[in-house]
């Protein structure tokens, strides 16, 4: 069943729906004509024998019944279905009028002084598979004594029309169930147009056509949920391929500065004699360029496996404050050197990947210390609550562009467009500690005044 | 000390033979499995260097058929970096594993680790030209005056001290001393060894640490080279 079209499946379902209706229908219409017209031949059948009874008492003798034959049938000439028998009780057939042919059988007869009742009728089949119907009673003549009357009718005619009217029936049904059909598959495949529409828009959207949406207006309105849930599919695909398109393009970009680096200035050298140190300082840069590219490279993996569905978290409960101060003091030099000071506060655990939070925290840090002003404080901040952690990371300095904040986690972007360190910076930075706060099921935020304060906070839930 | 490496492209293998012999070791190259596997089990190698993408029988492979055989040290090389990539390495018999692009220094202190089998022995007291080292009780001297250093400041010099005369990248140099496995786009090494630099080498004639631009730092007397 599975396997049948929606169309066929309906039409089936529906056609068996008719048929069944009409089937039941048509038993019952048929039974109730085919009761009524034999209840009305069994009430001739009894009504005859009645009178017959009644009539044959009144006569004298045999003779006078032979007598009087014309008008004890006169009874049933109104039908000529209809045979009637008198015969004395010693066997004598005293009167036998049978038009149908059909002679009748020697039936039980109802005593003389007993009602007659429909359910005294005898049925039998007579010869040429002909349906009877008779019934036979007892009446006493004047002169005591008895004869037999049996009335039957043939019910040949009846039988014929039912059989007629049977196949009116079948034939009427079947023509019902075959327009039931055309009609169904027709009405189906109209209604199920709206669907054939989304299929056809859906075969529309290709890669480079992920613009496109099904129409929701034209859609009815038990489609419109599966439209508006096939535009938000495509929608998000669509970000995504943008999101992708633009890292292809962006990483494609900081490739070609350190390998234009490499290639210029090993040509440079190449084209004359150079001294020893020279070539030395080449190779040097050269191997410096080349370290570029490897952490850009392994920063796109990391980011590329973190979205890997396969991605396990190896998470463990930790002191972050020693955490913290770990990582304070890997900085401590380089903050030095720039006159930051690092000061760490606040006591707490956190349920996260201690490597991740070490490059998490690392990243923020050095960021932080790439914009703060030598004099100024970095302040790094833990404090915790049931549901979870928050390390805020604050500095003075420069401070983010309004613009420039909802896009800062993202991968390879700058605030500074024409910013020439990136060579240390690679742009993956911020963009690495979004991942990872997704992957712990936190997340990663920015508050920044221009000219004023600048503080990123991570927040790790206690169970992710 | 012979190493085998077997690794099918050419400028690779051309880099690794030449650095390695001239690091000391006698150098055998494979260029694929097949062979790789038929040199490492008939001569005598003390380690075998393997790049795991190798045509016909690749290095998975060959570490299992030499596994059978023998108990030669096997490093693999290889520019996938997958996590279950390196636990096959390492349950195939693997020793230990690199992932391309390395620093040559970093392949050099993998190989020596491997053929010293076995922690290096701790020493007590490191002493090199007129430097100094009280490893228990933590106290630097140079040309006998006494230099203060912060702990890690000492971490450093003790990490430079117990490998003299090898270069130590900024990578290697930030796990060990500051168990900081990853690039955080800074230049933090470099700038713990100025700090330590102009305590140790500042005012003697005779600098101790060099910086060999574009590999690392080594700690020697003399001039590097």
């Amino acid at each position: 069943m599975s396997r049948l079209s929606l169309n066929a499946r309906l039409a089936l379902l529906f056609t068996f729906i008719v048929t069944f209706c009409l089937a039941v229908v048509g038993t019952i219409l048929f039974d109730a004509l085919s009761r009524q017209i034999y209840a009305q031949d069994d009430l001739g059948i009894v009504l005859s024998a009645r009178h017959l009874r009644r009539l044959a008492a009144e006569m004298d003798d045999f003779a006078a019944v032979r007598e009087h034959q014309a008008r004890l049938v006169s009874l049933v000439l109104g039908d000529s279905a209809l045979a009637l028998k008198v015969d004395s009780s010693g066997g004598m057939s005293l009167i036998d009028y049978d038009p149908p042919h059909l002679p009748i059988i020697n039936l039980t007869a109802t005593a003389q002084d007993q009602r007659i009742v429909t359910e005294h009728l005898q049925r039998w089949i007579s010869a040429g598979d002909v349906p009877m119907r008779g019934i036979a009673t007892l009446a006493t003549l004047r002169d005591g004594s008895a004869v037999k009357i049996s009335v039957a009718r043939s019910m040949r005619d009846r039988a014929l029309m039912l059989e007629q009217y049977r196949s009116l029936i079948w034939m009427t049904e079947g023509s019902a169930v075959l327009i039931a059909i055309v009609l169904s598959l027709l009405l189906i495949r109209r209604a199920l147009k709206p669907l054939q529409n989304i299929a056809d828009s859906a075969r529309g959207i290709t890669p480079e056509r992920l613009d496109a949406r099904i129409d929701v207006k034209r859609a009815p309105t038990e489609l419109h949920d599966l439209a508006l849930s096939l535009n938000a599919m495509l929608l998000r695909l669509q970000q995504g391929f943008d999101r992708l398109w633009q890292f292809t393009t962006d990483l494609a970009h900081d490739l070609r500065t350190p390998i234009g680096n490499m290639r210029g200035a090993s040509e440079v050298a190449l084209t004359r004699l150079r001294s020893a140190p020279e070539y030395q300082a080449l190779l040097a840069s050269n191997i410096e360029e080349c370290d570029r590219v490897t952490r850009m490279i392994e920063s796109v993996l990391f980011l590329a496996r973190a979205e890997s569905p396969h991605f396990a978290l190896k998470r463990t409960t930790f002191d972050a404050s020693e955490e913290l101060h770990r990582i304070g003091e890997y900085f401590e030099g380089l903050a030095a050197e720039g006159g930051v000071d690092i000061c760490i506060r606040g006591e707490a655990r956190v349920n996260a990947e201690r490597e991740l939070f070490r490059r998490a925290i690392s990243n923020l840090l050095a960021n932080a210390l790439r914009y703060t002003p030598a004099g100024a404080t970095i302040l790094i901040a833990v404090t915790a609550s049931s549901e979870g952690t928050s390390i805020a990371v604050q500095n003075a300095g420069t401070g983010i562009a309004p613009g420039d904040v909802g896009k800062i986690f993202e991968r390879f972007y700058r605030a500074d467009a024409s910013r020439t360190d990136s060579g240390t910076a690679s742009g993956l930075g911020l963009a690495i500690v979004k991942t990872i706060m997704e992957l712990h099921g936190g997340r990663a935020s920015v508050r920044s005044e221009v000219g004023g304060l600048t503080t990123f906070e991570l927040y790790f839930p206690a169970r992710g | 000390m012979r190493l085998l490496v077997v690794e099918d492209e050419a400028k690779t293998g051309e880099y690794l033979r030449k650095g390695l012999e001239e690091s000391g070791f006698t150098v055998d190259i494979a260029n694929n499995g097949v062979d790789g596997l038929h040199l490492a089990l008939e001569e005598n190698y003390d380690l075998v260097v393997l790049d795991v993408m190798l045509p016909a029988l690749d290095g998975w492979a060959v570490v299992k058929r030499i596994r059978e055989k023998k108990n030669i040290p096997v490093l693999f090389l290889t520019a996938r970096d997958h996590v279950e990539d390196r636990v096959r390495g390492l349950e195939l018999g693997g020793d230990d594993y690199l992932i391309k692009p390395f620093a040559f220094v970093e392949l050099l202190a993998r190989i020596r680790t491997l053929l010293r089998r076995g922690p290096a022995r701790e020493v007590e007291k490191i002493s090199i030209g007129d430097l100094e080292i009280d490893v228990v009780r933590r106290r630097v001297k140079r040309a006998g005056q006494r230099v203060d250093l912060t702990p890690r400041e000492f971490s450093l010099l003790q990490l430079l001290a117990n490998r003299h005369g090898e270069v130590l990248s900024r990578t290697q140099i930030a796990s060990y001393v500051w168990d900081m496995n990853f690039d955080s786009d800074t230049n933090v090494v470099e700038v713990a060894i100025r700090r330590l630099r102009a305590k140790i080498d500042d005012g003697h004639d005779v600098k101790l640490i060099h910086t060999i631009r574009g590999m690392g730092y080594v700690l020697e007397v003399g001039e590097p080279g």
